[in-house]
């Protein structure tokens, strides 16, 4: 594209700092607000000095260490719990985070075998592996990477959002700052495999050393003539930008992302066209999450059968999953799908410190709380849908007895309504609406005048109409509160 | 097709279609309040979800494409809860008691139709209103967020006006100001307002006059465009004007001049009755005994001096009909061709200039041929201005990839969008022109199978074209010689590529032959005769093109038929003899009233004191006249001066008739109002004085559509262009010979009218400057119009758009106000070698040092004291845009 639309613009600061909420935020020791922090707030001195505090600082992925604030240098346990590692093992056995120490371990080993094989056979390979994206929806990596491939046109992206901003996960962020090289070899092989020259890392402010870390090993890579305008024989050179996020939630969710990137108020996009169709700069765009690319090289040099052989059902392979403070062992576990949340929660996170865990939330706010009566549930994609829940980013937080239904309802709410990038009636007017009916009923006071009626009527109208999944993912938090914790629930409208 | 099942009804569709438009196009309508056809859909207000069979969640309709073999449901009872549940969101915080009083907004008919009439609980906030637009209201408290006025100003006008600040509960409307929409980048085109479905962006007009009762489709009495508009009127009065949304041309959009400039027809100073002046003041008069005294006085001098003392001449605003009659009353009742229109001080090189290579002296293309287009070549035509809405239309074709070449002493907006912008001096078009075909040659990038098949003397061009090397020109054009080979490259390579001419071509002592050039280029690089190419001049007024087609031109028939040839034929149609020596032009006309020979003159339409150059011979010449008879809604300048006898004419939008866009266009003008008082349609007042001077039976027209009838039977190419036909959207393009022909979008596919299938390339040397600066003249001043501004000012100064111009300014780049110390505003007098002005000077970075810019429509001001003598010496169009001028303080 010769011009970007709306390139010619006039610039308008104000746009762009009243969307982001870091934009000209400066983050020291601010302390943060996220879910994990919210469920262990009776750590904290102060919590309504916290909630009061701005800018709003929602995870910094500290999660481990909740109650935390910007300041955070604590490390996670990082465990392997599988015995077939794909992601954790280099981090958990303290590989540096350097380009030697990375090729000492057979790194950019994938990216020399892909450059021999056939680009077509790299997607094939893919596929074959049943990977599923570890974003947050779990589509199919290897289709994905197949239609992006399909595209006719020479002019292609390859996407790594880092903008892992649900509240509870610390996934990408421990592997950017500790395994950055494997990012890039996975972008690097995505670009080959679907015939991209350019690729973005977008990393969201709240992981300063995560960018930090990748920028270094994309200027080492890049130094040792791996990225860059070099031919390597394949007529196709690949470079790479990291883009630092200012401040938003949404942006996390791939078409507000690519607005970010294009410079664009950062709004959710109408789908169809896809990304992979339609997407940087109207371009065929693969977006992948930093966990999804982290497994490329692994299957590349392994091959996708021996990766499917890992995993259950339709999850195939190995997830890694974070655990938040409250928990005994809280921190980063690689394991394979299929094991029972009972076992994640208590042989490898030890129960809670706390007593009785109330309830589960896996992969973010924007999915159902897993009730105990549920934790024999396998960890899988559709174990976990049917359910009511979601694998997500595999951020778990678990609360206790300090946190009621209706507490921790209000706070995703909360969050939700401020987070929305307010494109589409439902999420924009809805989500506040129904953190408003929560705060009301915390406050001992009648929620609204349209009383259990309106609540429900909000929240199916913004299950089943909002534009994106942040909409519809805060609907099906309220939906399962309503069928597990009935009672609390009710206790507001009474 | 596709097949697709639809609550129940097995349909079948053609592909490419939303659900949205698909159900539209079945008579099944779906609510929506963010979507609107001219807009890319979004998706954000999620009423038109519908339920589509294997989709876990419904869909929303506008952004879904149809597939093959959906089973959409689109009306459930869950679906319809989803969207009773939407709109009292909306409701909810909006005001309590707008929908009673405008039930017709699209926001309200839902509210209604879904029983929520009195959700609305909101009051109204006063400090949510944005006042100080001159057209626009705002009104956040009624903003729904549908975000349709931010996209309609970024996808249609390209203004990116309108912003969304905030996110979440905190997202709003905001102008690109931070303030008010008054101090924003706004053109106020009102696309904004045309798309708001709450009334939070209003029509001031609306406000003032009520909402309209009655609508009427006409087409816009301003620019060569010729946009289709629906004129709403309330009371007999116009209380907005909206675009038609099916008109090819405009496509649902129109400029600030089509939308707010319709308020001179109701303006205070509208003459409504004859006058006649007597001993130096002006008597209201009878028609009877006005249309006596002007045959009387007629015939006094056609007896005393003969036919060729007296001229005529038609308006370019005035209809085509309203033109016919006229120089057919000079040709059969006055018995001269002394007649012309004002096509002469623009576009008549352009005329000439096409004519006499393609043999037809119009647009060879279409405006749809925008979107065709890879290359876009605008010369010498500040297009966002003066054409606003062929400018969006280019703009949009940037802002898509097309590639865009502006050439132009300024620089105006559409440079900013260019990839080759060239500025070269004032009068160095034709050096400019040869150089970029000498590229053309030199580089190789010729046509080879069209120069082979269509083009002659190539031979001889390549001998001739050997001078004119970019580095050899580049100096003595300020521009630098690459730039010059990559526009020629990019006219030559990235094909098909358009050209849109402007005044910046024509009005120059070398326009016909400069227009001669750019034909050339044509040519040389086969951009003719093809979807996507052609050479496009936009004229200026709605019909100027029209006026002189139908005759007002002293050396042409109807059809722009040269007078030798086609003098039997239609004095043949009309039973009268036409004489045969060709008649004074315009400029003639005046030089002939100067030295005594013109004795009476009609003007319709026209202010000539004030829009031609070196007003003070016009004053001469004027002066001189025994009669003087003025047709025109004002007393205009020349009228208050020089005028024996003023006739109250009714304007665009009070009688019917035809105009003739910039790419021969045939599109109706209908009557909207009743004419204020007196003030009868041209042609009726002309008709008048034939019938006076005793030719009822050449002017016995019962109405417009009888005198069209007849331009039928004169004119071939127009033949086949009923007034029934000219009811489709976009009327008919020419030639249409038949009634069974479709119109003609592109000229010259196959071969040049009159000449052949091969068209000879024009050997044109650069002509030395004859207006030259010199130490005591150092700036170069050029004269043209503006965006809120419209030639002479009679429209635009007594509407709304009179409030966005304060009055003609002097612009002048920062480096010259700096040297000459002069600060914004300051008045300033212009000194030429035939007269002085004075203005105040607004300082800008849109034109280079030693070159100033004013606008002509003050009288005030009256610049035109200033611009000088030389003419084109084909058409004697006037050197508007070259004229040597000193600069002081006063």
């Amino acid at each position: 594209m010769k011009h970007r639309p709306g390139s010619q613009a006039r610039w308008v600061p104000v746009e762009a700092e009243s969307f982001y909420h870091l934009a000209s935020v400066r983050l020291v020791d601010q302390p943060c607000q996220g879910t994990a922090c919210f469920v262990a707030r009776h750590r904290a001195p102060d919590w309504a000095g916290v909630e009061a505090s701005s800018p709003r600082l929602y995870c910094v992925g500290c999660c481990y260490a909740a109650p935390a604030t910007a300041a955070c240098q604590v490390q996670p346990r990082v465990e392997v719990a599988t015995s077939t590692p794909v992601v954790l093992e280099r981090i958990a056995s303290g590989v540096p985070a350097t380009l030697a120490a990375y090729t000492a371990q057979r790194g950019y080993e994938a990216f020399e075998q892909a450059i021999a094989m056939d680009p077509a056979r790299i997607v094939t390979e893919v596929e074959r592996s049943g990977l599923r994206g570890r974003g947050g929806a779990g589509f199919a990596t290897g289709r994905k990477w197949r239609t992006v491939r399909s595209q006719p046109g020479a002019g292609k992206y390859v996407v790594c959002n880092a903008d892992e901003g649900d509240p509870g996960a610390y996934i990408d962020r421990i592997i950017l700052e500790r395994d950055p090289h494997c990012v890039l070899e996975g972008m690097m092989i995505a670009a080959r495999a679907v015939g991209a020259t350019r690729g973005y890392v977008y990393v969201r402010k709240e992981y300063p050393d995560a960018a930090t870390s990748i920028r270094r090993a994309v200027d080492e890579a890049r130094a040792q003539g791996i990225l860059g305008a070099h031919d390597r024989g394949q007529n196709q050179s690949f470079d790479i930008e990291v883009v630092d996020g200012q401040g938003s939630y949404v942006c996390g969710e791939e078409t507000a992302l690519l607005n970010a990137l294009e410079g664009h108020r950062p709004e959710v996009r109408a789908r169809p066209p896809y990304p992979a169709e339609r997407g940087l700069w109207a371009c065929p765009t693969l977006v992948n999450n930093v966990e999804t690319l982290a497994n490329i090289a692994w299957i590349v040099r392994h091959g996708g059968d021996r990766y499917a052989t890992l995993g259950h059902g339709t999850s195939r392979g190995t997830k890694v999953v974070s655990l938040n403070s409250l928990f005994h062992r809280p921190g980063l576990y690689e394991v394979e799908f299929g094991m029972s949340m009972r076992e994640i929660v208590e042989e490898l996170g030890g129960g809670l410190e706390t007593g009785a865990v109330r309830g589960m939330l896996i992969g973010g706010p924007l999915a159902g709380i897993l009730p105990p009566h549920l934790f024999d549930t396998r960890f899988g994609f559709d174990e976990l849908h049917q359910v009511g829940a979601a694998v997500g980013h595999g951020g778990i937080v678990a609360f206790d007895e300090h946190t009621s239904i209706l507490e921790l309802a209000h706070h995703v709410f909360r969050f939700g309504a401020a987070e929305s990038c307010g494109k589409c009636t439902p999420c924009r007017i809805g989500a506040p609406r129904i953190a408003d009916f929560f705060a009301a009923a915390l406050a001992g006071q009648p929620a609204g005048t349209g009383g259990e009626a309106e609540w429900r009527e909000t929240v199916d109208t913004l299950a089943a109409t909002s534009l994106c999944g942040h909409g519809s993912g805060l609907a099906e938090f309220a939906h399962s509160v309503l069928t597990y914790y009935p009672e609390q629930l009710s206790s507001c409208f009474a | 097709m596709l097949r697709v099942v639809v609550d129940g009804r097995e349909l079948s569709v053609p592909p490419g279609l939303s659900i949205l438009q698909a159900a539209a196009g079945q008579g099944i309508e779906i609510p929506t309040l963010c979507a609107d056809a001219r807009l890319a859909p979004s998706g954000a207000c999620r009423l038109c979800v519908v339920d589509v069979e294997g989709e876990a969640r419904p869909v929303a309709a506008c952004t879904t494409p149809i597939r093959d073999g959906m089973v959409i449901e689109t009306h459930s009872p869950t679906l319809e809860a989803h969207r009773r549940s939407l709109l009292r969101m909306l409701a909810r915080p909006y005001p309590r008691d707008v929908v009673s009083r405008a039930p017709d907004e699209p926001f309200h008919r839902l509210l209604l139709a879904y029983g929520l009439a009195d959700e609305p609980t909101g009051s109204a906030e006063p400090g949510k209103v944005d006042d100080p637009h001159p057209t626009i209201r705002v009104d956040l408290g009624r903003c729904i967020s549908c975000w349709r006025c931010v996209r309609i100003c970024d996808e249609v006008q390209g203004q990116f006006t309108w912003r969304v600040a905030g996110r979440g509960p905190t997202t709003r409307l905001m102008p690109d100001s931070v303030t008010t929409l008054a101090e924003s980048s706004c053109v106020a085109c009102g696309a904004c307002v045309d798309t708001c479905p709450t009334g939070a962006l209003e029509d001031r007009s609306v406000l003032a006059v009520g909402a309209p009762t009655r609508w009427t489709r006409t087409t816009c009495p301003y620019c060569g465009v010729g946009c289709e508009l629906l004129v709403g009127t309330h009371d007999g009065r116009i209380a907005a004007v909206t675009p038609a949304l099916d008109a090819p041309v405009n496509r649902g959009h129109l400029c600030v001049k089509g939308r707010a400039g319709h308020g001179f027809v109701a303006a205070p100073d509208r003459v409504t009755t004859p006058l006649v002046r007597e001993r130096g003041s002006w008597t209201s008069v009878s028609w009877d005994s006005v249309i006596n005294f002007v045959a009387g006085r007629l015939q006094d001098i056609l007896e005393r001096h003969g036919p060729g003392a007296v001229g005529v001449l038609g308006s370019a605003r005035a209809t085509n009909e309203d033109n016919y009659v006229l120089q057919k009353l000079a040709r059969t009742v006055l018995g001269t061709n002394n007649v012309d229109c004002c096509a002469r001080v623009c576009h008549a090189p352009s005329a000439v200039g096409l004519k006499h290579l393609f043999g037809t002296g119009a647009a060879t293309s279409s405006f749809e041929d925008i979107e065709a287009a890879r290359t876009i070549l605008v010369w010498g035509t500040n297009t966002t201005e003066n054409h606003p809405v062929v400018g969006a239309r280019i703009k949009q074709a940037a802002l898509r990839g097309t590639h865009l070449v502006v050439v132009d002493p300024r620089r105006i907006e559409l440079a900013q969008y260019a990839d080759v912008f060239l500025q070269p001096r004032p009068g160095t078009n034709v050096l400019l022109l040869n150089a970029m075909a000498y590229t053309v040659l030199d580089e190789g990038l010729l046509d080879e199978v069209f120069v082979a098949t269509r083009v002659d003397g190539r031979e001889e061009f390549q001998a001739f074209i050997q001078p004119f090397a970019p580095e050899a020109v580049s100096a003595a054009c300020g521009v630098n010689a690459e730039s010059i080979r990559e526009a020629a490259r990019l006219y030559a390579t990235a094909k098909p590529a358009i050209s849109f001419h402007g005044l910046g071509l024509t009005e120059h002592h070398q326009g016909t032959e400069g227009v001669m050039a750019l034909a050339n280029l044509a040519l040389l690089t086969g951009n003719l005769g093809r979807p996507g190419a052609g050479v496009n001049p936009l004229r200026g007024q709605n019909n100027v093109q029209g006026a002189a087609h139908m005759g007002c031109e002293p050396a042409h028939l109807p059809g722009y038929a040269p007078l030798s040839d086609a003098r039997t034929r239609v004095s043949a149609v009309w039973g009268s003899e036409i004489p045969e020596q060709p008649g004074l032009d315009a400029m003639e006309m005046l030089d002939a009233a100067e030295a005594g020979e013109l004795k009476a003159l009609w003007v319709v339409g026209w202010d000539l004191l004030l829009t031609q150059p070196n007003a003070q011979a016009t004053r001469q010449a004027l002066a001189n006249l025994d009669v003087l008879v003025v047709q025109d809604l004002f007393l205009n300048e020349t009228a208050r001066e020089f005028g024996s006898v003023f006739l109250p004419a009714a304007s665009a939008f009070e009688k019917d008739g035809t105009f003739m866009n910039s790419e021969r266009r045939i599109q109706r003008v209908r009557k909207t109002l009743e004419a204020p008082g007196d003030a009868k349609p041209d042609w009726e007042i002309v008709a008048r004085v034939a019938q006076a001077l005793g030719r009822d039976d050449l002017f016995a027209y019962p109405d417009a559509e009888a005198i069209w009838e007849e331009i039928r039977r004169v004119w071939a190419p127009g033949a086949g262009i009923t007034y029934e036909r000219l009811e489709a959207p976009g009327g008919l393009q020419w030639p249409c010979p038949d009634t069974q022909h479709p119109g003609t979008r592109i000229l010259h596919e196959q071969s040049f009218p009159g000449i052949g299938p091969v068209a000879t390339l024009e050997r044109v040397d650069p002509q030395p400057a004859v207006e030259v600066p010199s130490v005591e003249f150092p700036f170069v001043l050029v004269t043209g119009r503006g965006l809120y501004q419209f030639n002479a000012g009679t429209m635009t100064r007594r509407a709304a758009t009179g409030e966005f111009h304060p009055g003609d300014r002097l612009a002048i780049s920062e480096r010259d106000a700096q040297r000459l110390d002069f600060a914004e505003a300051q008045p300033i007098r212009v000194r030429s070698r035939y007269g002085q002005a004075l203005l105040p000077v607004e300082i800008t970075d849109r034109v280079p040092a030693g070159i100033v810019f004013a606008t002509f429509s003050d009288p005030r001001v009256s610049i035109n004291q200033v611009t000088g003598t030389h003419r084109d010496p084909y058409t004697h169009t006037p050197e508007y845009k070259v004229t040597a001028v000193n600069l002081e303080a006063t």
